[in-house]
């Protein structure tokens, strides 16, 4: 808690403020555009964030995962197309007030149900991270390798419909990560004797493509999305009487976005839809769903926004990325040389509090800036789609080449986009690939570091009780999920 | 489309998927056992892991190939949903996404010569056409306040230097 106060010190002295109403800001406005998820929203700002500061880059970045799951409700609710997965549950009800002329007060429901279900996420984060991490001193080679396998073990939740293609992805991720120095010997792995991938190839690079490009690749010569008017834009907040109304289904979307944000594969849009559900078991008004309930906004969007926080928990305490957005955010950990995971809270104190106090200043800022936004919205959202996608492109290009003025990483972004494209295109999912990818060095760095120390006695595995337990977890977590995937079928 | 042929579609593609990617495990194989033997190298060595992620993915692809080949002897069951036009992934697809990359890889060549702004304004336009938005004077106008904005926004704001081109050394 002392530490916590002390992060309130640094709002004035770095600029969490201006990053945290940054990232919010653009975060709203990507997740305001179809098919523009989180994810991307935040990978496209990664280049950017490169000559920050580590706070600033993280708060800029988390910051933007907060708006966009606001932002997805605004199509959701104006035009009936939700601008992220997340915000799939709010269209039912948010899209039926719009017509019945509320679109105003749909608005005002979600972005003050964003607001409190974000806060409640943060408090989430901020008292579980912490205990997590008083485990990380104790961390050995054989451990921190167990973590790895760990992390790696979520693919079996995170395959989508078939545990096959989503092992190959995630193999496929961790060929990847060994492309460049091996981290024991020194010599060049699969480098084709290029001075550019000597250290590797950026799990940026593989993010920005995978997500980014590949989706821009894609979307090409689809249809535009709907229009809205200007009218239905004018945010109204709920009356006293409508804030308790929607008090007991913020605090059921809450309650579920938290446990469901800390689950890997879960995520905004299963936890959104789960809140609906419980919202709705609940609900003295149950025959209003469905009919334009704002209930029904109140419970997915309060779910959305504590997610936004808590799906920060495993990548905070043990570098685990349980979804698409976190594993950007690791990406932004990394590009700044920032290990997330037991040691961060140690090494680096100053960074998790100053992202704490960043979050606590973007959902504050999810209010202002999603009140004040909309015409800007409006006007963007309404742009014809071949713009709006040739402006990305160039913004993704000049991006990346921003990050160490190398066209061949720009080249490199654009082969991870095809590939993410061939991936989509023969559904193999990208989300085991990208943690392949970041979680590869670390597997196989403490794998051998472990058997140096052990003299190549592989039972240091079994012997170290946190590996021993983490290898453990992960066997359970990966036969869990293989019976349930049996039971589905 | 009948439910029959959708069943083969899937399954066909899953056989090409599982073909390719057997392909990269042995290539990935063939790369990795030509990885350089070293002195100082642990129990495992730079080859280790390389061979043992290249096995798996040969193992997958098998398995997944022998999935796909017995699934195409089985019709889909008759009340399957039918699969809109949306789930379908056309054929131009392939070349959707190549005629995009061409616009990327244009720039990457050009950009050293034309400089950051002209190359950028073309890459945007280029963009706009290839996405449905013609080529006429709006379009031109988008483009080269494009890449003015973001000129603007990486050289003088973000003072991240972009290819002046051959422009410099012809004054």
């Amino acid at each position: 808690m002392t530490e916590f106060l002390a992060a309130l010190g640094s709002l004035f002295t770095t600029p969490i403020v201006p990053a945290a109403f940054g990232g919010v800001a653009w975060g709203i406005l990507g997740g305001a555009l179809p098919g523009i998820s989180p994810s991307i929203t935040m990978a496209l700002l990664l280049p950017f964030t490169y000559g920050m500061g580590p706070t600033t880059a993280v708060v800029l970045l988390a910051a933007t995962y907060v708006g966009a799951e606001y932002g997805g409700s605004i199509p959701a609710i104006l035009i009936g197309t939700p601008g992220t997965n997340a915000a799939a549950a709010t269209v039912v009800d948010g899209y039926m007030m719009k017509q019945q002329g509320k679109g105003g007060e749909a608005l005002g429901i979600s972005l003050y149900s964003g607001f409190v279900g974000g806060l409640f996420g943060l408090l989430v984060l901020v008292g579980l991270t912490e205990r997590l991490s008083s485990v990380a001193l104790a961390f050995t080679p054989s451990s921190y390798f167990a973590l790895g396998v760990l992390g790696l073990s979520v693919i079996a939740t995170l395959s989508g419909e078939s545990l096959l293609t989503g092992l190959m992805a995630g193999v496929l991720g961790l060929m990847i990560s060994t492309v460049g120095t091996d981290p024991v010997t020194g010599l060049n792995r699969f480098t084709f004797d290029s001075p550019e991938l000597l250290s590797g190839i950026p799990p940026l690079l593989v993010m920005v493509g995978v997500y980014a490009v590949s989706e821009l690749f894609m979307k090409t010569g689809e249809p535009n999305w709907e229009k809205a008017s200007r009218e239905d834009a004018r945010i109204k907040f709920p009356s006293l009487p409508m804030w308790k109304r929607i008090a007991l289904p913020q605090a059921i979307g809450s309650v579920v976005g938290a446990f469901e944000g800390m689950m890997p594969g879960a995520g905004g849009a299963v936890s959104s839809f789960l809140a609906y559900n419980e919202a709705r078991r609940w609900s003295r008004h149950k025959e209003e769903f469905g009919h334009g309930s704002p209930e029904g906004i109140a419970a997915p969007e309060a779910a959305n926004n504590t997610v936004a926080c808590t799906a920060l928990v495993p990548m905070l305490s043990l570098g685990i990325p349980s979804s698409n957005s976190s594993a950007v955010l690791l990406g932004g950990f990394l590009m700044h040389g920032l290990i997330p995971g037991p040691l961060l809270f140690v090494n680096h104190p100053d960074v998790v509090h100053g992202l704490y106090t960043g979050l606590f200043v973007a959902n504050v800022a999810m209010l202002i800036i999603g009140y004040l936004i909309m015409s800007p919205c409006m006007w963007l959202v309404s742009r014809p789609k071949p713009y709006l996608m040739a402006f990305i492109y160039a913004l993704v290009v000049s991006g990346v080449y921003a990050i160490q003025t190398s066209l061949f990483h720009v080249g490199l972004a654009l082969g991870f986009g095809v590939l993410g494209s061939a991936m989509k295109y023969f559904k193999l999912p990208v989300l085991p690939m990208v943690l392949g990818v970041v979680l590869g060095f670390v597997v196989e760095s403490n794998y051998r570091r472990a058997l140096v120390i052990s003299s190549g006695d592989y039972r240091t595995f079994i012997q170290d009780p946190i590996a021993a337990g983490l290898l453990a977890a992960a066997l359970l977590f990966t036969v869990a999920a293989v019976v349930r995937r049996m039971r589905e079928a | 489309m009948s439910t029959r042929s959708v069943s083969r579609a899937d399954a066909r593609r899953e056989l090409v998927l599982g073909c390719v990617t057997l392909a990269i495990a042995v290539g990935y194989y063939l790369m990795a056992i030509r990885i350089q033997q070293s002195d100082i190298a642990d129990v495992v060595g730079a080859q280790g892991l390389p061979k043992t992620y290249a096995a798996l993915l040969a193992m997958l692809s098998i398995i997944l190939i022998a999935r796909s080949a017995a699934q195409r002897g089985f019709p889909a069951a008759p009340d399957a949903a039918p699969v809109t036009a949306k789930a379908h992934v056309t054929r131009g697809v392939a070349w959707r996404v190549f005629g995009m990359l061409m616009n990327g890889v244009i720039y990457i060549l050009v950009v050293p010569w034309l400089g950051y702004i002209l190359s950028i304004a073309a890459l945007i336009a280029a963009t706009v056409y290839y996405q449905g938005g013609g080529l006429n004077r709006r379009v031109a106008a988008v483009a080269v306040g494009g890449a003015l904005l973001l000129w603007l926004l990486f050289v003088r704001l973000l003072h991240i230097s972009h290819p002046a081109g051959i422009w410099p050394s012809l004054l």
